[in-house]
């Protein structure tokens, strides 16, 4: 029973956060319990999972193996049964190695960054509970069974989000994040149901569902395709569901780094690629989701140039990446999409950190123009975020490179050349306004000068050192042919390569110069107006980027306000006038009818005797007419 | 007619009513009493005549008690009248509510 | 010939009952109650039942209806003391047809007793003598009791009547 421990994997993170929650409140209402041990418990949760992951890969090389578990039968109907399945196979088994791994590693920055807040227990039964929900999510055996695990990390996100509960704005934040969650979770629902209702016949996991995929209309798979689409787009922050990630950066920086950055909202391209055998049938969705994600791409880096929040610089820029994973998944090349999603988790992972690093040191300041000159003040820092944005930019050797360079491959050899110029454009921004962080942040003179810097604890720049290793070398393993590697990546998954790529090695070789020099045109604009910045006041901004394009006050004109008139409508209107009137009513007229009868008992012996005297005829009246 | 017994129902019938009606549409409470007694001698009439009918003498006798017992009752009645009377000053037997839940327990 | 007397007899006696519900002064009512009472006395004459002829006159019309004369002349009524009766005659007629099933169940359940000649009986039906031996054998304990019931009347009109010792 090898594969028992495949459930393992997801039930220690979630023992773990159940044991830590538990002693958080121990430690809240009986006796206090050091940090210690919740770091213990909390760091050493994902790292398990991610040898026992690692076991199971070991397994996997060379050979094309599933493993599946199911754990109990969660719901059964006479003739069909749910299990809690697990499943791994070399697409599920390759998330949970990276996500429990930089997981693991954000865990250990986490315990240095929160290490003097009150509800670090607290903070670490959360975490861990959405380690365990995204395990789940990756794992699952079947939709119903993912869609635990993605209805576990928004709420886990809602949670963490909201960590700094006493502030109103974090709240907002945290409640429009799972707002928005939801609508694309409906979507995500009318999926669902439609796929089990049309090839859930007999039974409800992948294996399956893709058995039975082809029996069904092409219309109906559209449909289904596009719904469940809605449910990523929710979930990974395209447009137009996206307008919670800019603010779910009120959380602290190691939830920003390990849900919005590596894990949580890779799950919408986790989920295309999980549905590849339906997706491989409607390639018009495909196109669809393509562009979605490239005029996402293209919209965030627009509006991330403007930004002055380090932070919600970041957040834009993840939703620019995600936006080139969906052009690859969309168009076919799952291997490629994930590719890019494992090699996005190692450098922003890195960028998130290093940011939340320099916002520590220069104790809570997070308007990058109030910053500057931190490239000697904090070294270890600068070095690695470099590194980072360096793979960003998608500049060789470093990771981001090779995965960039071959989501646009896929795009232009698919013939769909407007998003391979979008994909360009959008890494000419990407580069300029890394970069502009970059010069902006780390060079030039400080803002103020004598600023004392606040300490760095080993906990958080060990991660930061951990990660830039991995920016570097992961790309190595996606390393095309072109160039002398066997691409590893597109082998590993090489059961699903949608069409192989038919363009000769030497367009691949002038894409990836193009590529290359997209980034160094961004890169040496961004020079030119901020490499010695001089720091004499604050820029202040305005107009259309700034303000994001206005994209929050027209959801709110048109959506949030009219449905805040129809909840008045209805609670007003209907609840009291309507409603209320049935039901009062009939109560009044109860009572009104109580009252009329109680003034029979007038204690009127004569009116007695006359109402006796009406039921004396009344039953002469029958006697008569029966008893002939 | 007075042959059959039905004439002599049939007057105590409508004697009947008449005392009946009397209890239910008057309000002075002397009038109540005499409708009440009225109806008693109305029963009283069947019973003698049910006696004759059936040529025993127990009904006759029935009729006796009932008239002691109006006896009795008028003496109760009519003392009963008269401390109601010094008590309220009225004859209306609607104000007679003194007994009653609602005026009587405060 | 009896006929004629039944007939006259009914006559007072329907009309005295009706005089009693519908005249507003107490003593009238009383009056016609007389009429009626001393009517009814002679149709008990006429069902053989002499003895409650007698008692009926001496007891009934000569004390029952006597003390109902005593007490309402002792109470001193003036016409504006007596209480105002604004439905009398609706409440009558609602009440008359009201009444009409119940009379007919009634008689329609007497109908059904075969039909007997009803002249008077001779040989002493009825008499004292006859009566007496009734009561004494058959109906002793009712007679008792009837005794008993008479005096807690007795007892209870004497303390009812008192005079309050406070208001006195």
């Amino acid at each position: 029973m090898s594969n028992f421990l495949l459930a393992w994997i997801v039930l220690i993170p979630l023992l773990s956060a159940v044991s830590l929650g538990l002693m958080y409140l121990y430690s809240i209402k009986i006796s206090k319990i050091s940090n210690i041990v919740f770091t213990t418990i909390g760091i050493s949760a994902p790292f398990l999972s991610f040898f026992i992951g690692l076991s199971f890969f070991l397994q996997m090389i060379g050979n094309d193996e599933i493993f599946v578990y199911k754990a109990y039968t969660w719901l059964g109907v006479t003739g069909y049964d749910i299990d809690m399945g697990f499943m791994a196979d070399k697409l599920s088994i390759f998330m949970v190695l990276f996500i429990s791994f930089v997981g693991g590693l954000i865990h250990i920055y986490a315990s240095g960054y929160m290490r003097d807040d009150k509800g670090y227990g607290k903070f670490f039964f959360y975490f861990n509970l959405f380690v365990a929900s995204m395990l789940l999510l990756v794992l699952a055996d079947s939709p119903i069974i993912m869609f635990i695990g993605w209805e576990g990390v928004g709420l886990c996100s809602y949670f963490l989000i909201s960590y700094y509960y006493e502030d109103g704005a974090n709240i907002e934040a945290g409640n429009k994040a799972f707002i928005a969650n939801r609508v694309g979770d409906f979507g995500f629902i009318i999926g669902l149901i439609t796929i089990f209702y049309y090839a859930g016949a007999n039974g409800f996991d992948y294996i399956n569902l893709e058995a039975n995929i082809a029996s069904v209309s092409p219309t109906i798979l559209t449909f289904i395709g596009f719904s469940l689409f809605v449910g990523a787009i929710g979930k990974s922050a395209q447009i137009p569901l996206f307008v919670w990630l800019p603010d779910a950066m009120a959380g602290p920086t190691p939830v920003s780094a390990l849900i919005h950055a590596a894990t949580m909202v890779t799950a919408g391209v986790y989920m295309v690629a999980r549905f590849h055998f339906l997706y491989d049938l409607i390639p018009n969705v495909g196109l669809f989701i393509a562009y979605i994600g490239a005029f996402s791409a293209l919209f965030a880096a627009i509006i991330a140039t403007k930004q002055t929040d380090i932070k919600k610089i970041l957040a834009y820029s993840t939703m620019s990446q995600l936006g080139y994973m969906f052009i690859a998944v969309g168009l076919g090349g799952y291997s490629v999409g994930i590719f890019h999603v494992f090699t996005h988790a190692f450098f922003k992972a890195l960028l998130f950190m290093g940011a939340g690093a320099v916002i520590v040191a220069l104790h809570h300041e997070q308007n990058i123009f109030k910053m500057g000159g931190m490239k000697n003040k904090t070294p270890l820092v600068f070095f690695t975020m470099l590194i980072a944005t360096l793979a960003i930019t998608g500049i060789p050797p470093f990771a981001g490179f090779f995965s960039k360079d071959e989501i646009l491959l896929t795009a232009f050899s698919s013939g769909q050349y407007i998003l391979w110029i979008v994909g360009v454009v959008t890494a000419v921004l990407t580069a300029y306004y890394m970069f502009r962080m970059m010069f902006v942040v780390f060079f030039g003179k400080n803002y103020k000068e004598d600023r004392t810097i606040h300490f760095i604890p080993k906990s958080m720049t060990m991660p930061l050192v951990v990660l830039a290793i991995g920016s570097i070398l992961a790309g190595l393993i996606g390393i095309p042919e072109v160039l002398g590697g066997h691409n590893i990546v597109g082998e590993w998954f090489v059961n699903w390569k949608h069409d192989s790529l038919h363009v000769t090695h030497n367009t691949e070789l002038i894409l990836m110069g193009v590529n290359i020099l997209a980034a160094f045109i961004g890169i040496f604009i961004a020079y030119k107006k901020f490499y010695m910045y001089d720091m004499k006041e604050v820029p202040k901004f305005s107009g259309l980027v700034w303000n994001k394009f206005y994209i929050d006050e027209v959801y709110d004109t048109f959506i949030i306000q009219k449905i805040k008139q129809l909840s008045v409508f209805i609670s007003y209107k209907i609840d009291i006038n309507f409603i209320d009137k049935i039901v009062m009513g009939l109560s009044r007229s109860f009572i009104r009818t109580g009252q009329y009868v109680s003034r029979m008992q007038n204690a009127n012996t004569r009116f007695y005797a006359f109402t006796m005297l009406v039921g004396i005829s009344a039953i002469s009246t029958y006697l008569i007419i029966v008893i002939r | 007619m007075a042959d059959s017994i039905l004439s002599y129902i049939t007057l105590a019938m409508i004697l009947f009513s008449i005392g009946f009606l009397g209890v239910i549409s008057r309000k002075n409470i002397f009038i109540v009493y005499m409708s009440i007694e009225l109806m008693l001698n109305s029963v009283n009439l069947i019973f003698v005549s049910m006696g004759r009918y059936y040529e025993s003498i127990q009904p006759q006798v029935i009729a006796l008690m009932i008239i002691a017992i109006a006896a009795a009752e008028a003496a109760v009645f009519l003392s009963l009248i008269v401390v109601m009377y010094r008590r309220k000053r009225t004859l209306n037997s609607d104000l007679f509510t003194s007994l009653s839940q609602k005026d009587s327990n405060e | 010939m009896i006929d004629i007397v039944f007939i006259v007899l009914a006559f007072f006696a329907v009309s005295g009952g009706l005089g009693m519900i519908l005249f507003a002064q107490p003593i009238y009512s009383a009056l016609s109650l007389i009429l009626t009472i001393l009517a009814l006395a002679g149709i008990f004459a006429l069902l053989s039942a002499p003895f409650l002829f007698m008692v009926q006159i001496i007891l009934y019309a000569g004390a029952i209806i006597t003390l109902l004369l005593f007490i309402i002349m002792f109470l001193n009524i003036r016409n504006d003391s007596l209480p105002e009766e604004p439905h009398k005659i609706s409440t009558i007629v609602v009440g008359a047809i009201l009444l009409i099933p119940f009379n007919l169940l009634i008689l329609k359940s007497f109908n059904t007793l075969p039909s007997k000649p009803m002249h008077i009986l001779g040989q002493d039906f009825g008499s004292i003598s006859d009566f007496g031996m009734e009561l004494f054998r058959g109906w002793l304990v009712p007679f008792e009791l009837i005794s008993m019931l008479l005096l807690a009347a007795l007892v209870g009109a004497v303390v009812l009547a008192r005079k309050d010792k406070i208001d006195g």
